[in-house]
């Protein structure tokens, strides 16, 4: 018995994630059904909506559509543009990325870490190291797949860190999750770096698991502690990270490329 | 001499177990979501109490496991504390079963206790005071679930 668990103990070396992944599957009805009851409530409370408020709510999103197209022509002419500009540089890189559409299971977990269970898993393909987007910002990243669900730790776990550059002027720093509280912080920035609050943090997607160029937050504070080396600088992220139901999976290209790299290199050899 | 009865009801048992698991999950207020009661280890602690020939340390064990699976924390934290908690409880049921309520009540304060001192021992969490909250809470419930518990037992007739 206690061999036993001394031997499941050793989970921590990450030997036991094809177990893992049984396991949740097993869990999986036991969750869903945990997140039916609020499931029922969105449904109802999107059922009952009267027409007047679907009326103004159509108004609302269609002058939305209306600004994001008119923004869109712009920002392909500079995508063009930038294209343009990488290939004299000799430095094309993709700049869209395939996305899968996935559901937040509403259930609580452990309240000691920031978690949540999507209703995608390896039936859609999804994969550990996939990093997850709401329409404002990144949330996160994939930990564990089990075959109708998957779990994701978000950006303010405290075990959890994303590569991340400053958008005004390119600085390359680390944020961290801090647990309890909604916010990040940048690790190791001296006092002198040039950080302003309000300054907007774009994934650097060095680390090669976030895809570039995603926003993940804003400065609000910043701090100089005296006779500390570093600045204590606050992050708010930028995603949903709390309301969010509806979230978008990565599907990177970038797999296929690094495959066929290798293979080109086995060639070669 | 002592009569075998056949065992009966291991369904109502389970389901018990599976409706705590239900309650571990449901969605609750941010402000609530570190006072939430430890429901399964309490069905638990009831049914190693009433029926100790039916609920022994390897189920609390499978039990745990699954619940370190659903909530995603390191696996086997929460098998190896339910199934010490469940061997305890089995070598003192039979005072257990005597102390009245409020004494059975601290008693399960001290056993969630328990189980939380050895997830935050050996999980690497964020320790903070709120860890200490749901053990309060489980002691306020405790009158509740044993209610309910014993009135489905007596109902049912599960032995």
């Amino acid at each position: 018995m206690a061999s036993l668990i001394l031997f499941f103990l050793d989970s921590r070396l990450n030997y036991f994630s094809p177990v893992r992944s049984v396991l949740s599957t097993i869990v999986y009805p036991i969750q869903t059904i945990a997140s039916l009851p609020s499931d029922a409530s969105y449904w109802i409370h999107d059922f009952f909506k009267d027409r007047k408020q679907l009326r103004e709510k159509n108004t609302i999103l269609e002058a939305g559509k209306l600004l994001n197209s008119v923004r869109l022509q712009k920002l392909e002419a500079l995508e063009r543009e930038n294209m343009r500009l990488r290939e004299l540089l000799g430095s094309s890189f993709r700049l869209r990325e395939r996305v899968l559409v996935a559901e937040l299971l509403t259930i609580d977990l452990d309240p000691f870490s920031q978690q949540v269970v999507i209703n995608k898993g390896k039936r859609y393909g999804v994969f550990v190291g996939q990093s997850v987007l709401d329409e404002t910002g990144v949330m996160g990243q994939v930990t564990e797949v089990s075959k109708f669900s998957s779990r994701v730790v978000l950006l303010t776990d405290p075990s959890h860190g994303i590569p991340v550059q400053i958008n005004r002027n390119g600085l390359r720093a680390v944020a961290t999750g801090r647990g309890l509280g909604n916010d990040l912080q940048l690790e190791h920035l001296p006092h002198n770096a040039d950080v302003r609050v309000g300054d907007l943090l774009v994934t650097s997607g060095l680390g090669g698991r976030f895809p570039i160029g995603y926003p993940v937050g804003t400065v609000v504070s910043i701090n100089y502690p005296k006779g500390k080396s570093f600045a204590e600088i606050a992050v708010k992220p930028a995603a949903h990270l709390a309301t969010s139901r509806e979230v978008l999976l990565v599907l990177p290209e970038r797999r296929l490329d690094t495959k066929n790299e290798s293979t080109f290199s086995e060639e070669n050899q | 001499m002592a009569t075998y009865k056949t065992p009966q009801g291991g369904v109502i048992i389970v389901f018990s177990v599976l409706f705590a698991m239900l309650l571990m999950l449901l969605p609750l207020p941010e402000t609530l979501r570190f006072v939430r009661p430890e429901w399964v280890i309490m069905v638990l602690i009831y049914w190693a109490m009433a029926l100790p020939n039916r609920v022994g340390v390897g189920f609390a064990w499978v039990v745990g496991l699954l619940i370190d699976v659903m909530m995603g924390g390191t696996l086997g934290v929460l098998a190896f504390a339910y199934a010490l908690v469940i061997y305890l409880v089995l070598g003192f049921h039979l005072q257990l079963r005597q102390y009245p309520l409020w004494q059975q009540a601290l008693s399960i304060m001290s056993l969630v206790l328990l189980v939380h001192i050895i997830a935050v021992l050996i999980s690497p969490r964020t320790a903070s005071w709120h860890v200490w909250l749901p053990a309060v809470t489980s002691t306020i419930m405790w009158p509740f679930v044993y209610g309910t518990l014993r009135k489905l037992r007596r109902t049912l007739k599960v032995s």
